[in-house]
C-alpha cells in the first residue's frame, strides 16, 4: 500500500466534498445555525406558550370548611407556588351567582349549567360510587368466588360506566364534591379532637369529598394535578387550624423531622446535564456525518461513473478504499465535533440568559474541564473510524445514492437503540460492556463527564474501551476493503428481484456446499429461533416444573433450534448433503486427537474461566437453575448426558461445523471461516461467560472439522468435552481428597465444590499435552488438499 | 503487447444461472496496430476489456498486457495501460486541469515532467479553453475530450476503448476517432471495441468477430471480406452471426 497514493485520493476526496455546497452545509453550517436557532425557537415558545385554562366543577361549595379553598372564579392564588398558577383553572362551583360572573361565551355557560343540574341529580349514584371504590381498589384482586363481593364489584362497573358516561361530553376537566353535612361533621371531629373524645368511628363516619378525573386524558390529567396542588396547599392550612384549635403546636403531624442536604455542587450538576447529552450527540453525529459523505464517495462515485475511472488508475482497491475512509472520518469527526460545540455554547448561553439573576437548578451549566474535553475529541476518533468503515461498505454495496440512503436507517436505529441505553442512569461502564462497540466509549465518555478524567473506572478501562473499539474499526474497515475487492459488489447492476424467481434459483442452482449467505441465514434462523423459543418459555413457566421437565424441554429446544435448520436446510439447498455435514469418515488419527484434546483442554478452560470470573456479568437466574438441573440426582444421568453432552454434540456441530463452516469456506480462505464459525458459536450461547468460552472452543472445533475435513472429530471432541462437565456436576468434594484424584485436584479450606481447583502441577501437565495436541493438528492438514469450491460471485455484472 | 489466451469468464445470472460472458477467447495485438472487437451488445466486448484491464478478474485462460499477467500483477498492468469507455466518467466537482493532474499524479509521473506533459496535451487536444472548467459544466464532447486527455496523461505503451464513440454526436466522435487513430501512428498497441461497422472499416487494421462470448473469426477488414465472400463487413459480420444463431437467418 502506498502512503502517497493514499493521500492524493484522500486530498481529492476532501476537496470534492468541500465543493459540494450539501455537504459542507451539513457538516459545518447547519450545526452552527441549528443549535442557535433551535436555542431561540424554544425561547419564543415559553415566551408566547400559555397553558389553557382548564375546568373544575366544585359541587358542594357551601360544605366547604375554612379556610377558603375558593376565591371567586378560582382557587385561592395563594394555595399554588407558581405565580398565576390559579389563573390556569377555572372553578365553576354551585355557589349562586358563581357561573355568571365567570367571563365565558353564554353557550359554554349553558352548558355548565346543564352539567350542573345533571351533576346535582347524579350526586348520590356518584357518592355510591366513591364508598365503592375506596373499597374495591382496581389494581388489586378480590375473591370472584363470593356472590356478594361480585354484587358489590358488579354495581361499582356499574356506576363507573355512568360517571365516564357523565363526564365524557361534559365542558369540566376535573369534577370535585363536598358531601351534604361535610362542612358539619368535620366541624364535630375538630371539637371531638380538641376535647379529647374522638372516636375511631367518628372518623369512619366522617362523609368523605371525592374528585373526579380522568388519567388516559391529557386535558383531564394536567387540570387534576394542578388542583390537586392547592387541595394539598389547602388541606395542610386546615389541618393547621384544627391542630390550633386542639391547642397542639403545628409540627405536632411532623414526627420525624428529616431535613435533606443536597452535596450537589453546581457545576456537578452540569457535568451530569453534559454527561447525558455529549455521548449521545457525539454518537449520533459521528453517524450522520459519516454517512452522507460515504454515500457520496461510494454509492455516488458508481452513479456518476467515476468509479470504473478510479479503479483503472494504478492504486489499488486497498489504496482507494483507504483514501475514501480517511476522508469520510475527516468529515464524521467535524460533523461530531462541531455539533457538539456549537450545542454547548449555546446551551450555556441560552442558560445564562434565561436564569439571569434567579437561581436555577442547573447552576451555570459550566463546561467539563479541559482535559474530559480532550478526552471527547481521542473518542471521537474511534467511534467515527467504526461508523465511516460501516458506512463506506453500506455505501459501496448500494448501486445508487437513492439505495444508499434506505441502509442508513436501519444504521441509524441500532446505533440509537444502543444510545439510549447509554443514557439510562443505572447503566454503568463494567468489564463487559467496556468491550463492546458503541457502547464501550459511550459509556466511557459518560463516566469521563461525570466523574473526571482521574476517576478509577476511567483510567481502569480506557485501555479496553481503546483497544476494542480500534479492532472494531479495523474489521469494519477490512470488511468495506473486502466489499470493494469484489466484482459482484462493484458491478452490480439494477435488476428486477422477484422472490419467485429467487427461490426457484436457489432450488435449481443448487451446489455441493451452501454458499456464504446461505451459512448467514442458517445462523440467522437459529438465531431466530431461539428467542421464538425462550420468549415463548417464558410465557408459560409451567412447563418448566421441576428439574427432569426443565433438562427434557432443554433437550427439544437444542433439536429443534440448532439441529434441524442445517439439517433441512442442506437437504433443499445443497445437492451434497454429506459433503455439506461433512458426514465422511475422518483419519482415525483426528478421532483419538479428539478424545484427548478436550480432556487436557478442561481443566485450563475451566482455570482461565474462573479467573476471567470477575469481568463477566453474573450468570441470569435461568441458567443458574439449568446448571444446578444438570447437577442434581433427580434427574437421571443419561437424560443429563444426552441433553447437555450429546445432543449439543451433534445439533451444534451440525449446524456450525457443518453447514455453516462449509458455507464460509467458500471464501478459499483458511482461517477465516474458522473464525467466523466460532464468533457466530458464540454468540448464539446467549450468556457472556459462555459466549466467551464457546468461541474460544468454536476455533479449536474448527481447526478439528478443517483439518479432519469430517463433522466426527469435532461431535467427538464436543461430547467429550461436555459430558466431563456434566459428570463433574456430580462429583463431591469429599471424592476428590482420595485415591488418583488427589494428584489433580486441590479442595480449599472451606471443603465445597466451588473451593476445589486443580493441582499446579496437573494444569501444567494438561497444558503440555494439549499445545502439542495442537501443534500437531495445526500442522497435519496443511498437506491434505482443501476442500475444492467454485468461486461465488453474489451478483452479476454487466455481460458485454 | 496484447496476448489473450483460452480467457473465460463465467458470471451469475438469477434467471440462466451461470453463464459464460467469454468462452475460451484468444487473439493478439501488437504494437502500432488498432485491433477492433466487433460484436453486438451483449456479446462480452466489455467483459473482455475489464478484464484486460484488470477491474474484473478471469475465471481461466490468460492475458497478457504490456507483458504483465493480469491475475498477478494488475498494477503494473494499470501503469501501463490507458482505458475510455463510456463508463468512465469524469469528475463533476473537478476542472479539467486539475482531473487530469490528479491521474498523471496517481500514475506516479514526476510533478515537472506532469507539468509540462499536460501542457502538452492540452495544447495538442485543444483544451486550453476548458482548463478551468468544472466537469458539471461541460458538454459532452468537453468530457470526452478530458477523458482522452486523463488516457493518455502517462503516454502508456497500450490504450484500450471500450465503444468510445457511443452516445456522441458525429463531431465529437469523429474528433475521438481521429484521435486514436494518431495514436496508433505514435506506436500505440490499441484495442477498440464497437459494434458500429463503419468505425471498424476506417480504423482498424485488424478485426474480430465476437459473439455470445465467442471469437467467431479474427483478420484484416480485406482478409474477411474476401474469405466469406460479402461486399462489406457488416455483411460479413451478419454472415458469421447467421451461421451461429439460426433466428437471424429468419429474420
Amino acid at each position: 500500500m502506498s502512503w502517497k497514493n493514499i493521500k492524493l485520493i484522500f486530498l481529492r476526496e476532501v476537496r470534492d466534498q468541500l465543493r459540494d455546497r450539501r455537504t459542507l452545509f451539513m457538516v459545518a453550517v447547519l450545526p452552527l445555525l441549528l443549535y442557535p436557532a433551535l436555542g431561540i425557537g424554544m425561547v419564543q415558545m415559553t415566551v408566547t406558550f400559555e397553558e389553557q385554562t382548564r375546568s373544575v366543577v366544585v359541587l358542594g361549595v357551601d360544605e366547604i370548611p375554612s379556610p377558603n379553598l375558593i376565591d371567586g372564579t378560582k382557587f385561592r392564588s395563594d394555595l399554588f407556588k407558581d405565580p398565576g398558577g390559579a389563573d390556569k383553572l377555572r372553578v365553576i362551583s354551585d355557589a349562586t351567582g358563581n357561573l355568571e360572573e365567570h367571563e365565558i361565551e353564554e353557550e359554554l355557560r349553558q352548558e355548565f349549567t346543564q352539567f350542573l343540574e345533571s351533576l346535582r341529580a347524579n350526586e348520590k349514584k356518584l357518592q355510591r360510587l366513591a364508598v365503592l371504590e375506596r373499597d374495591f381498589r382496581r389494581d388489586e384482586t378480590y375473591e370472584q368466588s363470593d356472590p356478594e363481593l361480585a354484587e358489590l364489584i358488579k354495581e361499582q362497573q356499574a356506576l363507573r360506566k355512568e360517571a365516564i358516561a357523565l363526564l365524557a361530553d361534559s365542558p369540566a376537566e376535573v369534577v370535585i364534591l363536598f358531601p351534604a353535612g361535610f362542612k358539619q361533621a368535620y366541624a364535630d371531629l375538630t371539637n371531638s379532637i380538641a376535647g379529647g373524645t374522638v372516636t375511631e368511628e367518628m372518623l369512619d363516619h366522617l362523609p368523605r369529598p371525592f374528585i373526579i378525573h380522568n388519567s388516559a386524558n391529557e386535558r383531564s390529567e394536567i387540570a387534576f394535578s394542578r388542583a390537586s396542588k392547592a387541595l394539598a396547599a389547602w388541606e395542610d392550612e386546615v389541618l393547621s387550624d384544627r391542630l390550633s384549635h386542639a391547642n397542639l403546636p403545628v409540627a405536632f403531624t411532623d414526627a420525624i423531622p428529616i431535613t435533606d442536604i443536597d452535596l450537589a455542587e453546581a457545576d456537578e450538576i452540569a457535568a451530569n446535564v453534559w454527561s447525558k447529552i455529549f455521548p449521545a450527540l457525539l454518537v449520533i453525529m459521528s453517524v450522520t456525518g459519516a454517512f452522507y459523505p460515504a454515500i457520496d464517495l461510494g454509492a455516488g462515485e458508481k452513479e456518476r461513473g467515476t468509479m470504473e475511472t478510479l479503479l483503472i488508475s494504478p492504486a489499488t482497491r486497498a489504496e482507494i478504499v483507504f483514501g475514501k475512509f480517511l476522508t469520510v472520518m475527516l468529515f464524521s469527526i467535524s460533523t461530531a465535533l462541531l455539533n457538539l460545540a456549537s450545542m454547548g455554547f449555546t446551551g450555556k448561553h441560552m442558560l445564562t440568559a434565561v436564569s439571569q439573576g434567579a437561581a436555577t437548578p442547573l447552576g451555570d451549566l459550566s463546561f467539563p474541564p479541559l482535559l474530559s474535553l480532550l478526552w471527547v475529541v481521542l473518542l471521537a476518533i474511534p467511534l467515527s473510524a467504526l461508523f465511516s468503515a460501516l458506512s463506506l461498505s453500506l455505501a459501496m454495496f448500494a448501486k445508487s445514492s437513492k439505495e444508499g440512503q434506505y441502509y442508513l436507517t436501519p444504521l441509524l436505529m441500532v446505533t440509537m437503540g444502543l444510545t439510549m441505553f447509554c443514557l439510562n442512569p443505572s447503566i454503568e461502564l463494567t468489564p463487559y460492556y467496556s468491550v463492546l462497540p458503541v457502547v464501550g466509549p459511550a459509556l466511557l465518555l459518560k463516566s469521563l463527564l461525570l466523574e473526571g478524567a482521574t476517576s478509577s473506572s476511567v483510567v481502569t478501562y480506557v485501555l479496553p474501551v481503546l483497544i476494542t473499539s480500534i479492532t472494531y474499526s479495523g474489521i469494519a474497515l477490512w470488511w468495506a476493503i473486502d466489499q470493494f475487492q469484489s466484482e459482484g459488489i462493484l458491478f452490480r447492476e439494477a435488476e428486477r428481484f422477484d422472490l419467485g424467481l429467487w427461490f426457484r434459483h436457489l432450488l435449481r442452482d443448487k451446489e455441493e456446499t451452501p454458499s456464504f449467505s446461505e451459512a448467514t441465514v442458517c445462523f440467522v434462523l437459529i438465531a431466530m429461533l431461539q428467542f421464538l423459543f425462550l420468549t415463548s418459555m417464558q410465557s408459560s413457566p409451567e412447563a418448566l416444573n421441576g428439574p427432569v421437565r426443565m433438562v427434557q424441554v432443554q433437550l427439544i429446544y437444542l433439536i429443534a433450534t440448532v439441529g434441524v435448520p442445517p439439517v433441512l436446510m442442506g437437504l433443499l439447498l445443497t445437492t451434497n448433503l454429506w459433503k455439506t455435514l461433512k458426514l465422511h469418515l475422518p483419519n482415525w488419527k483426528y478421532l483419538v486427537a479428539a478424545c484427548l484434546l478436550p480432556l487436557s483442554l478442561q481443566p485450563l478452560t475451566l482455570e482461565l474461566m474462573s479467573a476471567l470470573d470477575p469481568f463477566f456479568p453474573p450468570l441470569p437466574p435461568g441458567a443458574e437453575q439449568m446448571m444446578q438441573a444438570m447437577a442434581t440426582d433427580t434427574v437421571p444421568l443419561w437424560l443429563t448426558l444426552a441433553t447437555f453432552a450429546l445432543a449439543p454434540a451433534v445439533c451444534e456441530e451440525l449446524a456450525f461445523r457443518g453447514f455453516i463452516l462449509s458455507g464460509l469456506q467458500r471464501s478459499k480462505r483458511e482461517w477465516l471461516p474458522i473464525i467466523i464459525s466460532a464468533m457466530l458459536f458464540g454468540v448464539i450461547h446467549m450468556i457472556p461467560k459462555q459466549q466467551f468460552n464457546a468461541a474460544l472452543l468454536g476455533m479449536v472445533l474448527g481447526l478439528l472439522a478443517v483439518r479432519s475435513q469430517s463433522l466426527w472429530p469435532g461431535v467427538v471432541f464436543h461430547f467429550v468435552f461436555n459430558g466431563v462437565q456434566v459428570l463433574a456436576a456430580r462429583l463431591t468434594p469429599e471424592s476428590l481428597t482420595e485415591g488418583p484424584a488427589q494428584y489433580v485436584f486441590r479442595v480449599g479450606e472451606s471443603g465445597t465444590i466451588e473451593s476445589v481447583s486443580f493441582q499446579p502441577a496437573f494444569l501444567v501437565a494438561c497444558a503440555v499435552v494439549s499445545a502439542g495436541l495442537l501443534y500437531w493438528l495445526f500442522n497435519s492438514g496443511k498437506t491434505s488438499e482443501h476442500l475444492d469450491s467454485k468461486s461465488n460471485l453474489n451478483g452479476s455484472f454487466a455481460a458485454e | 503487447m496484447i496476448r489473450v489466451q483460452d480467457l473465460t469468464k463465467e458470471f451469475f445470472d438469477l434467471k440462466r444461472g451461470p453463464v459464460a460472458a467469454l468462452n475460451e477467447v484468444s487473439f493478439e495485438v501488437k504494437p502500432g496496430e488498432i485491433f477492433g472487437l466487433l460484436g453486438p451488445n451483449g456479446a462480452g466486448k466489455t467483459t473482455c476489456l475489464r478484464i484486460l484491464s484488470t477491474v474484473l478478474k478471469p475465471t481461466s485462460g490468460l492475458a497478457l498486457v504490456a507483458g504483465f499477467d493480469v491475475a498477478r500483477s494488475p498494477e503494473s498492468v494499470r501503469a501501463n495501460i490507458g482505458f475510455m469507455s463510456g463508463n468512465t466518467g469524469i469528475y463533476d466537482r473537478m476542472t479539467a486541469w486539475e482531473m487530469v493532474e490528479y491521474y498523471g499524479r496517481l500514475y506516479g509521473i514526476e510533478e515537472e515532467q506532469l507539468q509540462n506533459r499536460l501542457h502538452e496535451i492540452f495544447d495538442q487536444l485543444q483544451m486550453n479553453e476548458i482548463r478551468d472548467l468544472l466537469g458539471s459544466k461541460m458538454s459532452t464532447g468537453m468530457k470526452q475530450k478530458v477523458s482522452i486527455a486523463r488516457t493518455i496523461v502517462h503516454d502508456p505503451p497500450v490504450l484500450i476503448f471500450d465503444e468510445p464513440t457511443s452516445g456522441l454526436d458525429v463531431l465529437v466522435a469523429r474528433a475521438v476517432l481521429e484521435a486514436v487513430d494518431s495514436l496508433r501512428d505514435a506506436g500505440k498497441c490499441i484495442i477498440f471495441s464497437t459494434h458500429i461497422m463503419r468505425e471498424v472499416e476506417k480504423l482498424c487494421d485488424r478485426v474480430a468477430i465476437i459473439h455470445k462470448g465467442e471469437i467467431l473469426d479474427v483478420g484484416t477488414v480485406d482478409e474477411l471480406i474476401q474469405k466469406y465472400v460479402q461486399p462489406d463487413i457488416e455483411e460479413v459480420f451478419f454472415h458469421l452471426i447467421g451461421s451461429r444463431d439460426p433466428l437471424m437467418n429468419a429474420i
